[in-house]
């Protein structure tokens, strides 16, 4: 007799990495989005009525032929929408994100400026209202139906529901006007000069230029901006927070873990937070994503540099280019942070890079 | 257990917070890591505005803040001090006309230095305002335009004309044409030609012999000005270090002031102002820019509004007065095209008429249509925002029996129409180019601005003629009268109705004193000084 059995194939690369094949689609598919971003960004900023070179000019200049043809030919305002995008795409590939139509500097420069700006106080905020929904949300869910629960429910619809310009005007109000308890406006006291640039993030520039003194203005001119940032995220974590942790407080190993007579708090770290780690990591993405792209009101009141501040003059402006560096930044920024919870999807869970 | 543990997050939390914001609460100047100029022993000044900075580079810079910051670093052929905008004076140079006033020579004053020690020369003048004329995508080129700059020795320049150019000082006193140290310049990209490459080191430092120097400059958040060690004029620098700051809110501005962290807010308005109480000073005037309707003359874009009398309707239907409610401290009613501080200026703006009103918009064949009035709603200017006047504007227009629907719109999309003449009743505002009556002839039929509205030079040849003479005067008695008379033409049958001239409102507080503004600069940084 003879044997017919095939023999085995060697198992190919994603299924001896299952991680890193994991890691290669998902980057994949980021990449595809991204330039779907820049298709649709472009398309929608080209079509905007409006005449970008009138709004950057202003009266006099743009009476000028001169100067509006030479406004014209500099940023390719007299080609066809098709061949001014492959144009920006083959600049973005080089890491050209255009020229502004406002001020003539590079939009990569500027957003160089304005992205650590933002990311300070994204940060710092996500920061405050992880810490804070976390520890609100679980307190509710702890005591679930009872007084602290209602209480803490009605705060965190609070927090979702302040009007954030208000917020901010009457925060400064308080506690810089009337307590003095807050630094003024702006990243930096007037006295101060910023820090040479490494990250953009002055925190870190002035630790890493070691300027101590520098490097607690910087960290009290984050306070306030950082505090009413975060007040809508404390009410959306908190809300979340508390039904994930009311979902796994039901289930069977809690119990089990219960009936052992384990300390609640064990119970809580270890068990709870642990079984909810997943949803509550897809909300603090999603929360972060919309922390960086939606400060501009923060930003306008405490005279903050950032990308919201860019953002709206570009849009007044009608800087195209700026508009569509501010569409890309944001894009990537949701790509990474989805691409970033995705991949601790499937670090934390194996079910998720086998499927 | 957990009440201890929420007592500690709770104490944790707001002590953190507390304790950062505490660690520099007030002001701390007494800490700084930046170089620059001797002092000037005055301290540091902080002054608060929105920026609109784009260059540190004059030649490139046709923008307010840009302006301002640009008149303490760099001096001009001529200027104006202050307030005093009726005649320009001498700042680097004095200077003479010919009879025809279509050739201005300007004599260098002696000993004057730039901020390296270099004496200012001709050849300095020469390619400053040549260099303007070369960067053709700069926004201030066009202030060069038919003007041929020529060397006669090495302190005299001559400037000359195609034809009779009164405002040609005036011209010159824009910090668009500074003078700037050529020699630095020329060593770091400077050309005269589309070449030149000088912005990114004008934007980080200075070449200039005005009062200040530019130590930093970021567009986005601020520019810092130490003293010019150098400096040899008339304005010589009163502090130590001067601090401008981009706050894009007024609100913010208002309770920096008010909380001491800045010393002066350049964009408060009236009713901000009006709440300031004491130890802060107020100085109103009103700004150089007004704010219209635009009353179309084409019958293809407006119809009825093409008739003459449809604009006469609009003009004496109006209450001024209840505008101007709307405009705050420092604004004035608008007497004519041309504001009040501007040769020419009408000394009384219009009377309404309810009645003439009525019988115009009859005579002019409105049948009873809605009209939309277009406007910009997101570009408030001097405090002033569009959308409340424009209510009022429809409210009023309605009591004569005219139907009017509002059509805001953002600047940057208004703005194609306006500027192609394509709505038929719009409110825009107007300001000018440089501290002179002429930036108003605009308005004139054929004229720039008269386009806009539809009206050709034929369709009224007379103030076309009053054009021509204000532009051609050779005198500054002649020019007045043809100035005069212009505005009183454009008052009477001019297809644009002057509403309101918004006032601009610089207030500080009480550790400053001589805070002026003024047209071209907005605020003349070096006359302010330390109070006591």
């Amino acid at each position: 007799m003879t044997s017919t059995a095939t023999p085995l194939q060697p198992p190919r690369f994603w299924q001896r990495w299952p991680l890193l094949g994991y890691v290669l689609r998902r980057l994949g598919t980021s990449v595809l989005l991204m330039l779907g971003v820049t298709m649709v960004t472009f398309v929608l900023t080209a079509l905007v009525p409006g005449d970008p070179i009138a709004a950057a000019l202003g009266e006099g200049a743009a009476s000028n032929p001169a100067t509006v043809a030479a406004y014209v030919e500099q940023h390719g305002l007299d080609k066809s929408i098709p061949e001014r995008y492959l144009i920006y795409l083959t600049n973005l590939l080089q890491g050209d994100l255009g020229t502004s139509i406002k001020t003539g500097r590079p939009v990569a420069t500027e957003l160089a400026t304005a992205v650590p700006a933002t990311i300070e106080i994204a940060l710092g905020a996500i920061i405050v209202s992880l810490a804070v929904g976390l520890t609100l949300g679980t307190i509710a869910a702890h005591h679930r139906g009872r007084a602290t629960d209602q209480v803490l429910r009605v705060v965190s619809l609070l927090g979702l529901s302040v009007p954030t310009f208000w917020l901010a005007i009457m925060a400064y109000h308080t506690f810089f006007l009337r307590l003095g308890v807050a630094p003024g406006a702006g990243r930096l006291d007037p006295a101060f000069t910023p820090p040479p640039t490494v990250t953009g993030l002055y925190t870190v520039d002035f630790i890493l230029g070691g300027d101590p003194v520098g490097f607690f203005d910087a960290l009290a001119h984050l306070a306030l901006p950082v505090l009413v940032l975060s007040l809508f995220t404390i009410g959306l974590l908190t809300r979340f927070i508390r039904a994930a942790v009311l979902e796994v407080l039901d289930t069977d190993y809690v119990r089990a873990a219960r009936a052992k007579g384990l300390p609640a708090r064990r119970v809580i770290v270890a068990y709870v937070l642990r079984g909810a780690s997943l949803p509550i990591l897809t909300v603090v993405g999603v929360a972060f994503g919309v922390l960086l792209s939606g400060t501009v009101l923060v930003e306008a009141v405490y005279a903050w540099p950032g990308l919201g501040t860019y953002a709206f003059n570009s849009a007044i402006n009608l800087d195209l280019p700026g508009v569509m560096g501010v569409g890309l930044v944001v894009g990537v920024i949701y790509l990474v942070i989805n691409f970033a919870v995705d991949l601790l999807y499937g670090v934390l869970d194996p079910r998720v890079r086998l499927a | 257990m957990l009440r201890t543990s929420r007592r500690t997050v709770i104490a944790l939390g707001l002590g953190a917070s507390l304790a950062l914001a505490g660690c520099s609460g007030g002001n701390s100047s007494n800490n700084t890591s930046g170089g620059g100029g001797e002092g000037a022993g005055g301290g540091t000044l902080v002054i608060d505005t929105a920026f609109s900075l784009e260059t540190g580079d004059p030649g490139r810079n046709y923008v307010p803040t840009g302006n301002m910051m640009l008149h303490a670093i760099y001096d001009t052929l001529l200027t104006f001090e202050g307030s005093a905008e009726d005649e320009p004076i001498p700042s680097l140079a004095t200077v003479e006309q010919n009879e025809d006033a279509t050739a201005f020579t300007f004599t260098l004053v002696e000993g004057r230095t730039f901020s390296d020690g270099a004496p200012v020369t001709a050849d300095d003048v020469v390619f400053s305002l040549t260099r303007v004329q070369g960067i053709t995508e700069s926004k201030a080129n066009f202030l060069m335009n038919g003007i041929s700059v020529e060397k006669v020795d090495d302190t005299t320049v001559t400037l000359t004309t195609d034809g009779p150019s009164l405002e040609l000082p005036a011209i010159v006193t824009n910090p668009a044409l500074s003078i700037l140290n050529s020699a630095a310049v020329k060593e770091n990209g400077g050309t005269t030609g589309e070449d030149d490459a000088a912005e990114d080191f004008l934007g980080s430092t200075s070449a200039g012999s005005g009062p200040y120097m530019l130590d930093s400059m970021d567009i986005t958040s601020r520019a810092v000005l130490v003293p010019n060690p150098e400096y040899n004029g008339e304005y010589a620098p009163s502090f130590d270090r001067i601090v401008i700051r981009n706050v894009t809110e007024s609100a913010t501005q208002l309770i920096n002031l008010q909380g001491g962290d800045s010393n002066l807010a350049v964009d408060l308005n009236g009713d901000q102002v009006a709440g300031l109480g004491e130890g802060f000073t107020v100085s109103s005037s009103p700004s150089a820019q007004t704010i219209f309707l635009l009353v179309n003359q084409n019958e293809e874009v407006g119809k009825v509004t093409a008739n003459p009398k449809f604009a006469e309707a609009v003009r004496y239907a109006l209450n001024y007065e209840e505008l101007l409610q709307l405009a705050g401290e420092g604004s004035e009613q608008a007497t004519g095209v041309i504001p009040p501080m501007f040769l020419g200026a009408l000394d009384s703006g219009v009377t309404p008429d309810p009645e003439r009103a009525k019988k115009a918009l009859e005579d002019s064949g409105y049948d009873g249509e809605t009209i939309s009035l277009q406007f910009p709603s997101d570009n408030p200017v001097g405090g002033v925002e569009f959308t409340p006047v424009a209510e009022r504007v429809q409210a009023q227009l309605k009591g004569i029996g005219l139907a009017v629907d509002l059509a805001p719109a953002p600047f940057a999309t208004e703005i194609e129409p306006y500027v192609n003449g394509t709505e038929a009743f719009s409110m825009w505002y107007w300001g000018p180019d440089f501290a002179d009556s002429s930036s108003f002839l605009p308005f004139g039929p054929g004229e720039k601005v008269g386009l806009r509205a539809g009206w050709e030079a034929e369709d009224d040849p007379e103030i076309a003629e009053l054009v021509t003479a204000a532009q051609d005067a050779t005198s500054v008695e002649e020019r007045e009268q043809a100035m005069s008379e212009y505005a009183t033409a454009m008052q009477e049958e001019g297809p644009f109705v002057p509403l309101i001239v918004p006032g601009l409102n610089l207030a500080s507080d009480t550790s400053v004193t001589n805070v002026q503004n003024n047209t071209n600069w907005t605020l003349d940084i070096p006359l302010i000084q330390p109070a006591g």
